[in-house]
């Protein structure tokens, strides 16, 4: 495939000498460390609460449903985004032979990540959220992100301007692929009206909505945690190695057919939803297809260490890129076996799925990680690797925390499902308390918090072997390096059209986005601009105010982290919960909240089903009509008082977004509301309930608990008939009549 | 000074005519074919794309709701059929059960089932004072007692079991129940329904 090189007389080559910037890769090396910690920290914390609810601690901002955000976006964004940006400016740099373009882009990028971290650490357990998975943070966030990320792409896209080497290598391409649509995905997702500097509504609904957060969700993980990781392991491997890349054919193939495929994959996150089937069968069959295009980057890594496999024993580095790679290789192939609807449909809103997540982002993305910052610490600070020893007895912690992760979620996922679905043979469900299924998985949830505590503990032999590494360090002068500018002794004529391309950056650059924009505009664009997309149902009407700021309420909370609103069309489910949902229902839901998750039962057909007391109760201590129930208490919901004033506007920013409430609802909308709060008040009293319950937002979740399905109740619907669906729960109810008398 | 490569980079023997001339920061490239299985599962993967893609959205392939009623259908099926086999009363299975510690679990199954509604002891509440004698269905005995129980009362917001709790269980039930007539408990409910004499 060379091509012979045009000759340039030597004399009018341009010798030039330069340095490149290190001190800003340590700077997010630290930062990687740092908030790596803090995200694997927060991660066991979770952990151990499914398996104990008291680890809540009883207040808000260290409940689950606060802190599962703030696990999430410190473990994608903090710790694997600085981890991202210390080996793309290592690498580009280099494999460039240019400086950063601009020093002063270098430090804004670095500082402004920090602090949109801090401004995320200190608002998500406040409650500030939107939430929509791994995109929760607020509006004034998303635009400094957006805004940070604008000038990390002026940064690397001036540098590839200012480079020395005509043509990109292959780790370029996917940071290239990553830097473009991780901004396109950003900006879309987000779009939202504020209501005010904390709070806003997304400017979507229900199925466009879900739709648009999962295309999101699911490429997050594809242009977060996979290309960018995939950039740096063609890197780091070959470095670490020392051998050349097994398959530059492959690495074109693969590149473009992930990139391409990818984007369309998002659907198979809303399976048995109302999604429109044409495009949960997208999302399933181009999920099938980004197997091999996944897996030629494993084989591509794995390959490329041929012949020196007794380096992968000896040198950490290797050790761990390699794990890694084998675990990408896992995971990539149980996704595409997950999407396949049948499977979907037993793993869907289990624990096998974050078994599955867990697989990549720590046997692939930590492992990765570890493996470039055994290669850059001692790099960076001119040093040996302090101990192979402590670093070999952080793999085997790691690995074996990362496996007892993945079992004990197969486990746990696999058999609850079975439960869940268990039906004896007179068509009655085996499992119709939802809480039975709950106990018998709790061992796993504890098995699961303890392999978690391993791979905390191996990150912190790691943090104190990589501080030992940069103490022994001895200062270097600074390296200048000497390379000729770009001239036309580097234009190769002949060359087949693919290595062209990678001499032509812009256009490349503009052939991801279209891979890219291709799948996104398909199944999305039909969702935004068709009437048609959703049937709307007249039955259907929008919130009360009262319920709006109880789902307020709910969203900030995170239920949606554990309880899903969708009732999947499968006999089970619709025994369980009654008739399968209806894209109608969704239509004034900003933001949808069908949750991934089902760690407590779904709760789209919850409305009406129990009396308000037994809600009371059970907001105020679940186990009291739910005997082994490991939801938190939500205690602070009974002193902290409805914010009436900011009613009115949440009613108007709900008309700008096609919410047909009339002016008068929205001028009425605080007396409507305390009138509301004051009829459910008045049935609690009855049981004894203080009167002054009214003012709290425990009765606002109350009012929007109990209109969650009931609109669609009133709708026939085609399902055939059947006897009235299992009563859930009995104790509860006992507890809740109890109460009443 | 340039970068210099710290040791030689390792090429294999075989791979010499696979290596490409360019390097980047030292990295090069082979250039060796793709893996033969690798090339036919991404095509097979591809294909069977296009073949369910078609099939489902082109050529009648059923929809998640067509395949949703078809199970459905059965699940009914088997409920109805269960029904019908079971909503008659049998004595003799009933005296088995007797024998066998019904009226100890059948109270059990009263507290964890029926307690909502008609108290402890079966003094009533949201359903009928059960230690009376007066009867809005059943006509206390264990045969009535127990289609009610199967069969459930919509009018009177009375479940139908049979949908809920097993055939032992319903027996137990039973039993415990027809133990509590003319006990009156205290504090009991208002007589409801006809009197019935033994």
């Amino acid at each position: 495939m060379s091509s012979p090189h045009v000759n340039v007389p030597s004399s009018n080559r341009r010798l030039e000498t330069f340095t490149y910037d290190d001190h800003i890769v340590k700077l997010f090396v630290i930062a990687t460390i740092v908030w790596g910690a803090v995200a694997i920290l927060l991660g066991v914390t979770i952990a151990f609460q499914l398996a104990e609810w008291r680890v809540n601690m009883g207040i808000p901002w260290t409940t689950f449903g606060r802190l599962r955000p703030l696990h999430t976006n410190a473990a994608i964004f903090a710790f694997c985004g600085n981890a991202i940006f210390a080996g793309i400016y290592y690498s580009h740099q280099r494999l460039l032979k240019a400086r950063l373009f601009n020093d002063m882009l270098s430090k804004i990028h670095f500082w402004g990540w920090q602090g949109i971290i801090v401004l995320a650490a200190i608002t998500l357990p406040m409650g500030f959220t939107t939430g929509k998975e791994y995109a929760e943070l607020e509006w004034p966030i998303d635009i400094l992100i957006t805004l940070i990320w604008v000038i990390f792409a002026v940064n690397f896209f001036g540098t590839i301007i200012r480079r020395r080497e005509r043509h990109i290598y292959v780790a370029i391409w996917f940071y290239i692929a990553t830097i473009i649509t991780v901004a396109v995905l950003h900006i879309v997702n987000s779009f939202e009206i504020p209501v005010t500097l904390t709070k806003s509504y997304s400017l979507y609904s229900g199925v466009q909505d879900a739709l648009v957060q999962w295309w999101y969700g699911h490429n997050a993980v594809a242009f977060f945690l996979t290309t960018p990781f995939l950039g740096l392991m063609y890197y780091f491997i070959p470095k670490a190695a020392n051998r050349p890349v097994y398959s530059y054919r492959l690495s074109i193939i693969h590149f473009w057919s992930l990139v391409f495929i990818y984007i369309w994959a998002g659907p198979h996150h809303l399976l048995y939803t109302t999604l429109p089937e044409w495009a949960q069968t997208l999302g399933m069959v181009f999920s099938v297809m980004l197997w091999m295009p996944s897996w030629g980057g494993m084989i591509n890594g794995l390959l490329t260490l041929r012949g020196v496999w007794d380096k992968v024993r000896t040198e950490p580095g290797l050790r761990f890129m390699a794990t890694a790679l084998t675990f990408y290789g896992m995971s990539t192939f149980e996704g595409p076996l997950l999407s396949i609807k049948s499977v979907n449909s037993i793993a869907h809103f289990t624990d096998w799925i974050p078994g599955h997540v867990h697989a990549g982002t720590i046997g692939w993305n930590y492992m990765l990680i570890a493996g470039v910052l055994f290669y850059l610490v001692p790099k960076l600070w001119n040093a040996e690797i302090y101990s192979k020893k402590l670093a070999n007895t952080q793999f085997w912690l790691a690995t074996i925390g990362i496996l007892f992760y993945i079992v004990s979620m197969w486990i746990a996922g696999i058999s609850q499902s079975l439960m869940w679905r268990a039906m004896d043979d007179a068509g009655r469900l085996m499992y119709p308390n939802f809480i039975e299924t709950v106990i018998k998985i709790v061992p796993m949830y504890w098995l699961r918090a303890i392999g978690g505590t391993f791979v905390l503990i191996s990150f912190f032999i790691m943090i104190y072997n990589m501080i030992k590494t940069a103490r022994s360090g001895k200062k270097g002068e600074e390296v200048v390096y000497e390379a000729y500018a770009l001239d036309d002794t580097s234009l190769e004529p002949n060359a087949p059209t693919h290595r062209k391309l990678e001499g032509w950056p812009v256009i490349f650059s503009i052939l991801s986005f279209l891979a890219i924009f291709v799948g996104s505009a398909i199944e999305i664009i039909p969702s935004v601009i068709s009437d048609k997309y959703i049937t709307k149902i007249d039955a259907i009407k929008p919130y009360t105010p009262l319920e709006l700021y109880g789902r307020d309420v709910y969203v900030r909370e995170g239920c949606y982290t554990c309880h899903s609103q969708t009732v999947r069309p499968l006999s089970h489910e619709v025994l369980r919960y009654g008739k399968p949902s209806h894209a109608s229902e969704f239509v004034y839901d900003h933001p949808f909240q069908w949750g991934s998750k089902r760690t407590g039962p779904d709760l789209a057909r919850v409305g009406k089903k129990y009396p308000h007391m037994w809600h009371y109760k059970h907001f105020w201590d679940p186990r009291e009509v739910t005997a082994g129930s490991i939801m938190p208490r939500y205690t602070w919901l009974f002193d902290g008082k409805i914010d009436y004033k900011t009613l009115p506007k949440k009613l108007q920013v709900m008309q700008k977004l096609g919410v047909p409430y009339t002016d008068e609802e929205v001028q009425n909308s605080v007396a409507n509301a305390k009138a509301q709060a004051q009829g459910i008040a008045d049935e609690l009293a009855l049981s004894g309930v203080p009167a002054k319950i009214v003012e709290m937002d425990v009765v606002a979740l109350i009012s929007y608990m109990q209109r969650l399905g009931s609109d669609y109740a009133t709708v026939p619907d085609d399902t055939p008939e059947l006897a009235t669906p299992a009563v859930d729960e009995e104790t509860p109810v006992e507890a809740a009549v109890e109460e009443a008398q | 000074m340039s970068e210099q490569q710290d040791t030689k980079l390792e090429v294999m023997a075989d791979e010499h005519d696979l290596l490409l001339d360019h390097a980047y920061d030292g990295i090069q490239e082979l250039n060796h074919p793709l893996p033969n299985w690798w090339n036919m599962i991404f095509l097979v993967c591809c294909i069977q794309a296009v073949g369910y893609w078609v099939y489902y959205s082109f050529m009648g392939g059923p929809t998640l709701k067509d395949e949703f009623h078809r199970d459905h259908a059965k699940i009914v099926a088997l409920q109805e059929d269960f029904k019908r086999q079971n909503s008659a009363f049998k004595q003799d299975y009933y005296d088995q059960m007797v024998a066998n510690d019904g009226l100890k679990k059948g109270a059990e199954v009263y507290e964890l089932n029926c307690l909502p509604c008609h108290a402890d002891n079966g003094r009533g509440d949201i359903g009928p004072n059960l230690t009376d004698k007066n009867w809005l269905i059943a006509k206390g005995t264990p045969e009535t007692l127990y289609q009610v129980v199967f069969n459930g009362s919509e009018e009177n917001g009375m479940p139908a079991w049979s949908e809920m709790i097993s055939q032992d269980e319903i027996y137990q039930a039973v039993i415990y129940v027809n133990s509590l007539k003319n006990t009156f408990a205290k504090g009991g409910k208002e007589p409801e329904g006809e009197l019935v004499e033994d």
